[in-house]
């Protein structure tokens, strides 16, 4: 009798001898809800993770290098990338506009080897044309931290210079003849190191003009 | 229709990274909107709006903002334009300072130091176009002096820098910028 009610052609939607393309799974609407939520959880925190490893770096994704030297002259420019912008603006950092200088940062030294604390290195050589300038040492959070010296930069101006003016810089904790950079004091090497150089009214502002920049080698000369 | 379980699960696979992807950019693109980290949020921590308060020595464990140079002395001001035009002057006996003015995200609006300023002081007015607009019909005596910078934000900060080469001349520069103004046009 209820035969003749049935949907024609839906008869055999189960039958499992069909295709396996072509048959139909039963309902199971609380599996695919749980399927779609766990889906949603994921990939946010996916998201997420992925976006706040990227912004905690503080460090621009895709800076200019040379050497061992990296900067971002695009930073705060309207030309910033996204992530530079969500860094800048979420570490309250504050760039130097190009009016007014321009900063490089190294990680690791002249042969690509992080930079540590407890060793000893020589910055040497030249900076591009700048009024002035300053190199300081932080850990690698952008910290200072405490020196003998009590001073955590060298400037240009009361620097010592080899007759074509060019220099020497001793970057170590403790004290050097000659120009020294104190490094903290109570450093580990766990702690890393970055060495930042402020130009400051430099001409070199401009990416095109600073690719080809010559900048101070940063040599290892021996680790405690 | 039936998907295989290594179909389904490759759509399931595509559908997280996809969701992943989207709330990766939303994330990275509202943070500058959020701005309770900024820099401009921060700056109201040391003094009022519309003056420039100078920022204590930047000295291990005690920076005022990161990655500021310990070498340089610091003074910050907050503005919000839609107030009024804004005029910032300063007199400083330095052999560097500059001054950089930045929007609430911390875009650069505008920046110069001693030698592109063309003199010892700093004279400089900040304004939207509509009190430009304002301002041209009945010009101030000095306007010629002034570095006229127009801008469409509304609010922002300055930051202004000072090189002391020696510490001799810091009590001096720290009394430079204790006078350096940054206030409404009258």
């Amino acid at each position: 009798m209820n035969q003749q009610w049935q949907p024609t052609g839906e008869e055999n939607l189960y039958r499992s001898d069909l295709p396996r393309v072509l048959q139909s799974s039963r309902p199971a609407p609380l599996r695919s809800v749980l399927t779609v939520v766990i889906t949603l959880i994921i990939g946010s925190l996916i998201g997420i993770v992925s976006a706040f490893l990227l912004i905690e770096r503080e460090r621009p994704l895709l800076p200019l290098t040379i050497g061992p030297w990296e900067a971002y002259p695009e930073a705060g420019t309207s030309e910033a990338d996204p992530y530079s912008v969500a860094i800048y603006t979420r570490g309250a950092l504050i760039p130097l506009a190009s009016g007014e200088g321009l900063m490089l940062t190294a990680h690791t030294d002249s042969e690509g080897r992080r930079l540590d604390p407890t060793c000893t290195y020589s910055v040497s050589g030249q900076t591009p044309t700048a009024r002035f300038w300053t190199l300081s040492a932080t850990d690698e959070n952008g910290k200072l931290q405490e020196t003998l010296a009590g001073r955590t930069f060298v400037t240009s101006s009361g620097l010592l210079r080899r007759e074509d003016g060019s220099f020497d810089i001793t970057a170590s904790a403790s004290p050097y003849p000659g120009n020294w950079l104190p490094l903290p004091r109570y450093a580990r090497s766990s702690d890393g190191m970055i060495l930042t150089l402020r130009l400051y009214d430099a001409p070199v502002t401009t990416g095109a003009a600073l690719s080809g920049a010559t900048m101070p080698e940063i040599s290892r000369v021996f680790c405690q | 229709m039936t998907l295989s379980k290594s179909m389904s699960w490759t759509v399931g696979i595509l559908a997280t990274l996809a969701i992943a992807g989207i709330v990766h950019i939303l994330v990275i693109l509202s943070i500058p909107k959020n701005v309770t980290h900024s820099a401009y949020a921060k700056t109201a921590d040391f003094g009022a709006d519309f003056q420039f308060n100078i920022l204590s020595e930047v000295l291990p464990g005690q920076e005022p903002l990161p990655a500021l140079d310990p070498a340089m002395t610091h003074a910050v001001c907050r503005f919000q334009i839609e107030e009024g035009p804004v005029q910032f002057t300063a007199s400083l006996p330095v052999p560097f300072w500059s001054i950089g003015l930045f929007d609430v995200t911390g875009q650069i609006i505008y920046s110069l130091n001693n030698r592109t300023a063309g003199s010892e002081t700093l004279s400089m007015l900040l304004l939207s176009p509509a009190q430009l607009s304002i301002l041209r019909e009945n010009p101030p005596e000095d306007l010629e002096d002034l570095i006229v910078i127009e801008t469409e934000k509304q609010e922002g900060f300055a930051i202004l820098r000072a090189f002391v080469s020696h510490p001799t001349e810091l009590a001096d520069t720290k009394a430079a910028l204790q006078n350096a103004a940054c206030d409404l046009l009258d």
